[in-house]
């Protein structure tokens, strides 16, 4: 079983090839957020490096978010469309499972923070389980302080990563007691390592059942009688 | 607020474009004003002030149009403009993460922006309204666009229009002295 996995929902975009042997191949950028114009070039150099052809790929995993909407914009419509031009199934991971997994080996509680913009902050918590990590909070999105608020109602050690563990870092540290660090963005590595541990119970679905998780704040309808009437 | 008036579509285009020369990269310029306000035309001032050849039409349908800026530019990378005119619900505006195409190099102008205006942080709002002006009988003189063959009463002239300015936050406050100068004309 090979697979390809694709990530985009924050400014990295990363691409990897794995499947029994664990990841056979790995490219990735975190600088420029050009998604739309980096990401297929990366599939084709990770499958030419590797020596992979297209239809060796028996499964399309991606990055479902919280994150960048610009960015899993691209991932989620390149990675359908290249299951569907395949004929292959689908695993989409959240971006928050995908930051918690590296740092399975803690026994701290792990908290994967991604930037939201606008001060608020995509946030879960984890534990160690075996084999993994598993979700002891739910994926949610607040302002910074929400998070601190949460960290300091459940006064546990804890470690924090992710982009806006880092950007907010100070604002933590003034009022909570923690570990920042490992790695700022998820990767596709991990994605390919989780998304193989799931196809070997065939847990994936059809192309068009993978949907992005947005996470935000509440929907309304649009009050378009405070304009001039449209049309 | 900035209160000027257009009597032409060159006028228009001409305080697009000095509102243009000051905007830069992670600018959002939110577009007010009903049908045929001028909100398009606008937009085409604006980006041709920037450097945009390409001919730039509503995005009404397509919801957003984005043209990559000449290099020589270089305040910003890319001029993205947006129509919320068909959406119904403020997650459809989420979805288009408008702010994130600003963030990134670009300069965002949104048609009918005023309408979720909660949604969008510091920003500039141009709001357009046609003006109406007197026919040909005698007025104060103030037009001088000669379009007045209607002789009855009021008209909506062709380019006369009413456009206020509004700056919300920090970074528009920086720059309004400059901005007040440079529409003198216009006022």
């Amino acid at each position: 079983m090979l697979i390809l996995g694709i990530e985009t929902a924050t400014e990295r975009v990363s691409v990897a090839l794995g499947g029994h042997e664990g990841v056979i191949g790995l490219f990735e950028v975190t600088k420029g957020r050009r998604h739309a114009e980096t990401l297929v070039p990366a599939i084709d150099f990770v499958c030419s490096q590797a020596g992979i052809e297209l239809d060796e790929i028996s499964l399309v995993a991606v990055d479902v978010g919280p994150g960048l909407f610009t960015g899993m914009r691209v991932g989620l419509a390149s990675a359908k469309a290249f299951a569907q031009a395949l004929r292959i199934p689908m695993i989409g991971i959240s971006s928050l499972d995908l930051l918690a997994f590296p740092c399975r080996h803690t026994d701290r509680v792990v908290v994967p923070v991604i930037d939201a913009r606008r001060s608020e902050v995509f946030y879960a918590m984890y534990r160690q389980v075996p084999g993994g990590v598993q979700q002891v909070a739910e994926p949610t999105v607040g302002p910074v302080e929400d998070l601190i608020a949460d960290l300091m109602a459940r006064s546990q050690d804890v470690l924090l990563v992710g982009d806006g563990a880092l950007r907010y870092r100070d604002e933590i540290l003034d009022d909570f007691h923690c570990e920042i660090g490992g790695d700022a963005h998820p990767s596709a590595g991990p994605l390919v390592l989780l998304a193989h541990a799931r196809a070997l119970r065939e847990d994936w679905v059809n192309p068009w059942e993978i949907e992005p998780i947005y996470l935000r704040g509440p929907d309304a309808k649009i009050n378009w009688s405070t304009r001039t009437a449209r049309a | 607020m900035l209160q000027l008036r257009a009597s032409s579509l060159a006028d228009t285009h001409a305080i697009a474009a000095a509102v243009a020369s000051l905007a830069r990269a992670g600018d959002t310029i939110l577009l007010a004003g009903g049908m045929g306000a001028g909100k398009t035309a606008f937009a085409q001032g604006f980006g041709r002030a920037l450097g945009v050849d390409e001919p730039i039409t509503s995005p009404t349908f397509t919801l957003v149009h984005s043209y990559d800026l000449p290099a020589t530019q270089r305040r910003a990378r890319t001029l993205h403009h947006a129509d919320l005119y068909r959406l119904d619900r403020t997650s459809e505006v989420a979805e288009l993460a408008l702010s994130e195409l600003a963030e990134f190099g670009g300069i965002v102008l949104i048609e009918w922006g005023d309408v979720v205006e909660g949604a969008f942080g510091d920003h500039l709002t141009v709001l357009l309204e046609p003006e109406l002006v007197e026919g040909d009988d005698g007025d104060d003189g103030g037009d001088d666009g000669d379009d007045g063959d209607d002789d009855d009463s009021r008209v909506i002239a062709d380019g006369h229009r009413r456009i206020a300015l509004a700056g919300v936050g920090q970074s528009w406050a920086a720059r309004w002295d400059r901005l007040e100068w440079s529409l003198e004309a216009f006022q």
